[in-house]
Formats: structure tokens, sequence, C-alpha cells
């Protein structure tokens, strides 16, 4: 019965998690929130979690009713992510794990993203889409290792909709893709976008090029309102993502999808995903904000399977990494 | 704390030395292994060395310009008391 904390702060938000079993016993977080117009830079951001990480860490054990000498293990995200909250985050880590004299787990967190949707959903061998403000991959997996079956060439999918956002200058709380979201059913224009789909993969650095340039010619003069944007933006974006998930899915004769990553709360990219899924007789698991977003009991879950399996992670080599494919982890404790 | 050397007749290399006195060695050692498997963000014009000595933890830096030592030493010493923070919150370590 290990007991888990997990540690994850690769991008904006900071969270620590609680697991034993499968079962979440704390799940705090806090996310660092710029003004309208201004994304996050790596420095900024890791000020921001030193200053939340300790509080945070507490309220993980205090929720979760424990003291550190019930954990078993420490695991925290190894990468990939943003350089400076990594370190952070890797820093505190390392000193409790050595502290409460546990071992270490550095944790790959698009693994973590995969591995939490797996137990909230109970998903038997899905094709996950992994859609974040960092990432977007379509993974599947395969003989001990999850394999990216297609990915953004550019920028992730997540990334597109929150400079959208800053463009329109809407507000990034709670964050900048939920407002667009509520804003995109107010939409009805539709304004005609590159799609942008290149065979398995996808790219949006020219879209986002595209509606920029838009946005200040349409806006300016009347042709469309910021909910129009929004609207045809997320039409354009989700119909790309629904059709590599689905020619994924041909590929490994899979019947079942799984959303995971931030990008993956959004009721509208869910109802698209299902209408396909529906064609296909396919069925789709998605999780709700507490586990589609970047938290902690996802990096203490990937961590459980790992520890339970045997990998530990020495401190010399808990050095953190920006860049960290999800392929490159070994998968044991799946057959 | 920082001096100017002139090696081999033809660099100028910057030098930056800190000790820091910790209430036990295995303190110090805590804070070693915590501090020091991430490599330096920056990779060329800066080096940073740690290093053990009974409770005290030693850093050597050497740097080409002024501007990188800075900011390598600013962000070391942001992480150093981060370290020391969780080490009084969370400390003391458990006996081995």
């Amino acid at each position: 019965m290990p007991v888990v904390i997990g540690f994850e702060g690769s991008a904006n938000k900071i969270g620590v998690g609680i697991i034993r079993d499968g079962e979440v016993l704390s799940n705090p977080r806090r996310t660092y929130i710029t003004p309208p117009g201004q994304g996050f830079l790596p420095g900024e951001t890791a000020k921001h979690h030193r200053g939340v990480i300790l509080t945070v860490l507490q309220e993980a054990l205090d929720e979760a009713g424990l003291k550190a000498a019930d954990i078993d293990c420490v695991a925290y995200t190894k990468g990939p992510g943003m350089g400076a909250p990594l370190v952070t985050v890797a820093i505190v880590a390392r000193t409790v794990a050595q502290l409460w004299g546990k071992p270490l787990l550095g944790v790959n967190h698009c693994i973590g993203h995969i591995e939490m949707g797996r137990l909230i959903t109970n998903a038997q061998n899905p094709t996950v889409l992994y859609v974040s403000g960092g990432n977007t991959q379509v993974i599947a997996y395969s003989e001990r290792r999850y394999r990216i079956f297609g990915e953004t060439i550019d920028i992730a999918v997540g990334n597109c909709l929150d400079r959208l956002a800053r463009v329109i200058k809407i507000s990034n709380d709670p964050s900048p893709g939920y407002n667009i979201e509520q804003m995109a059913k107010k939409g009805n224009k539709y304004i005609e976008l590159p799609y942008t789909v290149k065979g398995m993969d996808v790219s949006f650095s020219g879209i986002l090029s595209y509606i920029e340039d838009a946005a200040h010619k349409l806006l300016s003069t009347g042709q469309c309102t910021p909910e129009d944007l929004c609207f045809s933006l997320q039409e354009t974006l989700f119909a790309m993502l629904v059709e590599i998930t689905e020619r994924a899915m041909a590929h490994c004769g899979s019947q079942e999808v799984l959303i995971v990553g931030g990008v993956g709360c959004n009721l509208r990219l869910q109802e698209m995903m299902g209408v396909m899924c529906k064609e296909r007789g396919a069925r789709l698991f998605a999780t709700d904000e507490r586990f589609c977003i970047d938290n902690g009991v996802m990096i203490a879950q990937a961590g459980w399977e790992m520890f339970r399996s045997g990998h530990v992670t020495e401190l010399s080599d808990s050095w953190i990494t920006q860049r960290y494919r999800t392929d490159e982890v070994e998968v044991t404790w799946r057959d | 704390m920082a001096a100017c050397k002139t090696e081999n007749g033809s660099e100028r290399k910057l030098e930056f030395f800190l000790k820091v006195p910790f209430p036990s060695e295995r303190e110090a050692t805590i804070a070693l292994q915590s501090l020091s498997p991430d490599p330096e963000p920056r990779k060329g014009g800066i080096t940073k060395n740690l290093d053990l000595s009974g409770q005290t933890l030693s850093v050597r830096w050497t740097a080409d310009e002024a501007r990188i030592l800075r900011v390598s030493v600013s962000s070391f010493l942001d992480h150093l008391s981060l370290v020391m923070e969780t080490m009084d919150a969370f400390g003391p370590p458990v006996s081995q």
C-alpha cells in the first residue's frame, strides 16, 4: 500500500498531491495568473512557485491527514516543461526526500497525465489525446512504451488559444482557455481559418499568425466580434485534433479515446470528439478540471506505478530537463 | 569576493566564492545534493563547483562577464534559501 507524494510545477500551476493505492488523499494547487494580454515567463513563474510551494506541501499533508513518516516515496516532475519552475520544484522534492529518508522518483509530465487519466476513467487501452498549453500529442501504448503517433510540429494547441486570448486581451483568470470557451459559446459567425493537418501531425503556428492578423483587421472594422474569433478558432483547432485522433485510432484498431491535459477540460472539444467516437462505435473518456489541468497527484500516481515496478531516481540523476519525450520512458508497469 | 585574474596573459576571468555554514554535516550534505544535480542553464561563459567540507558547503564560480556571474549567483542564492526554508519547515532530517 505505498503512499506517494507528487510535486508538479512545469508551467504556471504548482500542485502537490498524495495518493495511496489509487485513492486521491489530497491535491491542492495554485495557479500563477498574469494580467490580460500577458503570458507567463519562466523567472516570474519560478518566483511564484517558490513563494507558495511549502504552503501547498503542508496543505497536501494536512488534507490527507498524514505525516512525513507516512509517505513512502517522493515523486516530482523531471520534465518536460519550463526550466526555472521545474528546478524550483525539484529542489524542494529532493530536499524533503532526503529530510524524510524516502526514495525519489523523477516522473515524465506527459506520463503523469496519461496515468491519472487511466486511473480516473478506467479506460483499458485508449488512444490518448494529450492537449495542453505546452503539449499536443496523440499517444498509444505498445510494447512497454507510450508511442507518439502524431503531434504538433510547432506550437501546442493550448498555446495557440492562449496567444489569441492575449491579442484580444481577455482575462487569464481562471485560465485563458476557459474564457475563450465561454466566449466561443456566444460566437455565431464562422471565420474561415487555415486548416493544417499534416498526415498524422498538426501545425498551429500558421493559424496563429493568420488569426492574430485577422483579429486586428476584422475587429477594427467591426466585421466580427471577439466571440466569433474564439468560436472559429476552437472549431478549426478541435476539428484538426479529432482528425488526427481518428487517424491514430484507425491505425491501432482502437475503440477508446482518452483526452488528457488542460485543453481536455474544454467541453466543445469533448463534444466534437464524442461525435467521431459515436460514428466509430468507440468510447470517449475525459476527466474534470481537477485532473485535466496540471496537478500534483497525477505525478504521484505515475510515481506510484513506477515505484511499484522498481524504479528509483538517484539524486545525482535527478536533474530536470526541458525536453523529455513521452516515448523515452520504459513503461515497465504495463504488459 | 569577486576577483579579477589574468590567466595565460590573455583571459580575464571573474571568480566568486561562497561558504555556507550549516548546523550539521548531514544538513550540509542534503543542501549539496539538492542543489548540484541541475546543470547551469547557460552553457558557456560560466562554471560553478559545489563542494562539501564538514558542515560547510562551499561554492566557486568562474565567469567571463560580470553580468553572467551575477545572474548565476543570484539564482543560486534563491535556490539555497529555498532549501533552507524547506529544511526549517520540514526538518530536522530523520536519523539514518
